[in-house]
């Protein structure tokens, strides 16, 4: 079977050929089959998040292949990238990246907007993805009128309302105290389980343990890629 | 996307940052108000302009005859009979002539005065009330100059050649000696002379712009009377043509008969047509009209700079928004279409601030300055409106473009 998402080889070099060169990518190659709950560990500078911009359409790799789906990304327009980023993945940030001057459940709307949605169906998919996350009652309330864990879960809501069958998440904890970002896991684990591939970017040990796989990053190279049958959480 | 969500986003968008929009906007309606009310202004002094020597009469030649050198002590002639008598043998060509003379003398009605009479204006310096003109002249008096008779009559070629002591008073002149009684047949005293009125001319002008350029304001003598009076004659006169056709025709003529009269060695004469002083008026008030619109042009384009500076601000400022736009699936284009949408729609209202607080402004000043009501001309309210909608749209969506060009994540690290 074709895999969701294979990576050949793939570089990210900065000042390439400069003294100031930076590999942040160095020669990564990793598949990833649908319905998989991964976590990227690495320390801070290791390169995870230059991976996950790469597997999420947000960055193009310097050199190497990225097969998303059978379809080589690095052939695509700006007009078919766009559309994977609004179809194919759903993004949590560790700063939520919620827009201030819209209120939550216009935030949730954005991917739909770019899809074109009518008006009410627009409003109908993305209330039921702030229901998911427990804040439809607040839908009418600015992202600054919300407590950390609350951003976060609109930028969940964002990350679902277009259903897409990847969600990747880049250190969606980071900047949530330990409960809320144990309640953060456990609906991506819920997600997961609904036959969503999770990607979760990390450089916590104990978070990246609650996955049932592990990728291990550093200067730019896997170092170490573990499964683990039996995932506690 | 659809373009009314466009519309909404952008609406967003601009309520979302007040203090940015309102500057824009301020920047944008100042520049337009300024050309449209300069350019009103400008129209609004033409078109007084052509007002007054409408009510003038067009077609007007002005002849003068003068000497100099050591004849200039020798008293000239008075070439004003023989003037007359050779426009009387052109009647198909000519409406009339008279003498352009001044009266030094004091006009007195019981204790009213020329003497004590002053320019007085009100608080908004506005001629609330003058002095007359003393005037002399012919019997065509009143065709050379558009005056036609109210009450009474109009001096006649016998009053001139009987040296009769009558005048008549212009629409201003008989309130100022006489109130509201009728001013027929009462006697005014000058330099000691008594002086029967013996009519009033009609206003030429509306009453508000009348007052305003005094033109009504006159007492005329006849052309003789100067002899009584102590003045000398005139050596300026006013030919008045029939119409514009024959007016080179009967300058020519009025040249060459001077040019048998007039010893071109001790003196000499000049004929013109006050036509072209109106032309030569109306271009130099283009001119001014140009420099003045070049200067509000000026304020236009620094009001475009002010909007330029402010967008490349805002986009800078939301390079992180453009980020999160494109994460969650917005085109490059979708995304420029965005600022461009949102700076027509800052500079259309602006716009349409600057169109009406102009529109208001141009009909208050050319009223206030001009006693006329000038209507901003469409031509200008839209190139200043589109200037400044193109200058928006040019400087909004150059900084959204480069914005767009950016990888997704690197505009999503932008602070």
């Amino acid at each position: 079977m074709e895999h969701l998402i294979e990576l050949r080889d793939v570089f990210k070099i900065y000042d390439e050929g400069l003294e100031s060169e930076v590999r942040a990518l160095d020669g990564v190659s990793l598949t990833i089959d649908r319905g998989e709950f991964v976590a990227i560990i690495g320390q801070s500078g290791s390169g995870k998040s230059t991976l996950m911009n790469i597997l999420g359409c947000l960055d193009v790799p310097t050199r190497g292949e990225y097969l998303l789906d059978g379809i080589s990304v690095g052939t695509l327009t700006d007009a078919q990238l766009s559309k994977i980023r609004n179809q194919q993945v759903g993004f949590i940030f560790q700063q939520y990246h919620l827009l201030p001057t819209l209120n939550a459940v216009e935030n949730v709307e954005l991917p739909l907007i770019y899809q074109g949605m009518d008006n009410e169906t627009r409003r109908a998919t993305a209330m039921a993805a702030l229901e998911r996350v427990g804040l439809a009652a607040r839908a009418k309330n600015f992202p600054k009128q919300f407590s950390g864990g609350q951003q976060q879960r609109i930028a969940i809501a964002r990350a679902i309302s277009a259903h897409p069958p990847i969600v990747m998440a880049d250190e969606p904890t980071g900047a949530l105290d330990s409960r809320t970002g144990k309640e953060v896991l456990a609906f991506l684990r819920k997600l997961n389980d609904e036959g969503s591939t999770v990607i979760l970017i990390t450089h916590d040990n104990s978070i990246a343990a609650t996955a049932k796989r592990r990728i291990r990053i550093s200067d730019g190279r896997i170092v170490e890629d573990y499964l683990q049958e039996e995932a506690p959480l | 996307m659809n373009f009314l969500q466009s519309l909404k986003m952008a609406w967003r968008s601009i309520t979302g940052k007040k203090a940015r929009s309102v500057l824009t906007i301020l920047s944008i309606f100042i520049g337009i108000a300024a050309v449209m009310t300069i350019v009103s202004v400008m129209e609004g002094m033409k078109e007084h302009t052509r007002q007054q020597y409408a009510a003038m009469g067009s077609n007007r030649i002005n002849v003068s005859v003068y000497t100099w050198g050591e004849d200039a002590n020798t008293p000239p002639t008075d070439y004003f009979p023989m003037l007359y008598d050779y426009c009387a043998g052109m009647k198909d060509l000519v409406d009339g002539i008279t003498p352009r003379g001044n009266c030094g003398a004091t006009v007195v009605y019981g204790t009213k005065t020329t003497a004590n009479m002053e320019y007085k204006y009100d608080d908004d310096w506005n001629l609330i009330s003058a002095p007359p003109d003393r005037l002399y002249g012919s019997d065509q008096y009143a065709a050379c100059n558009n005056l036609k008779i109210q009450k009474g009559r109009d001096i006649s070629y016998l009053d001139v050649e009987n040296i009769a002591q009558v005048c008549v008073l212009g629409a201003q002149t008989a309130p100022l000696f006489f109130g509201t009684a009728d001013p027929i047949g009462q006697k005014l005293q000058v330099n000691g002379l008594n002086f029967e009125v013996i009519g009033v001319y009609a206003p030429r002008l509306s009453d508000a712009s009348a007052q305003q350029s005094n033109m009504d304001n006159l007492i005329l003598f006849p052309y003789t009377a100067r002899r009584l009076l102590g003045d000398p004659f005139s050596s300026e006169f006013i030919v008045k043509a029939k119409n514009s056709a024959v007016l080179n025709e009967v300058i020519s003529r009025l040249a060459g008969f001077l040019k048998g009269k007039v010893n071109t060695q001790t003196g000499g004469y000049n004929v013109w047509s006050e036509n072209q002083w109106q032309e030569s008026e109306n271009q130099q008030m283009t001119m001014i009209g140009l420099v003045l619109g070049g200067i509000a042009a000026i304020s236009l384009i620094v009001g475009g700079i002010g909007i330029m500076n402010i967008m490349l601000v805002t986009v800078t400022e939301r390079t992180r928004e453009i980020g999160i736009r494109r994460a969650v699936g917005a085109q490059k284009s979708t995304i420029v279409m965005q600022f461009l949408i949102e700076a027509a729609m800052l500079c259309g209202f602006g716009g349409i601030v600057g169109i009406l607080v102009g529109t208001v402004g141009s009909i208050i000043l050319s009223r206030s300055l001009f006693q006329i009501t000038i209507y901003p001309q469409f031509g200008v309210t839209m190139l200043a409106f589109g200037l400044s909608v193109a200058l928006g749209l040019l400087f909004g969506s150059y900084p959204a473009a480069k914005a767009a060009k950016l990888q997704p994540v690197d505009a999503l690290r932008a602070e």
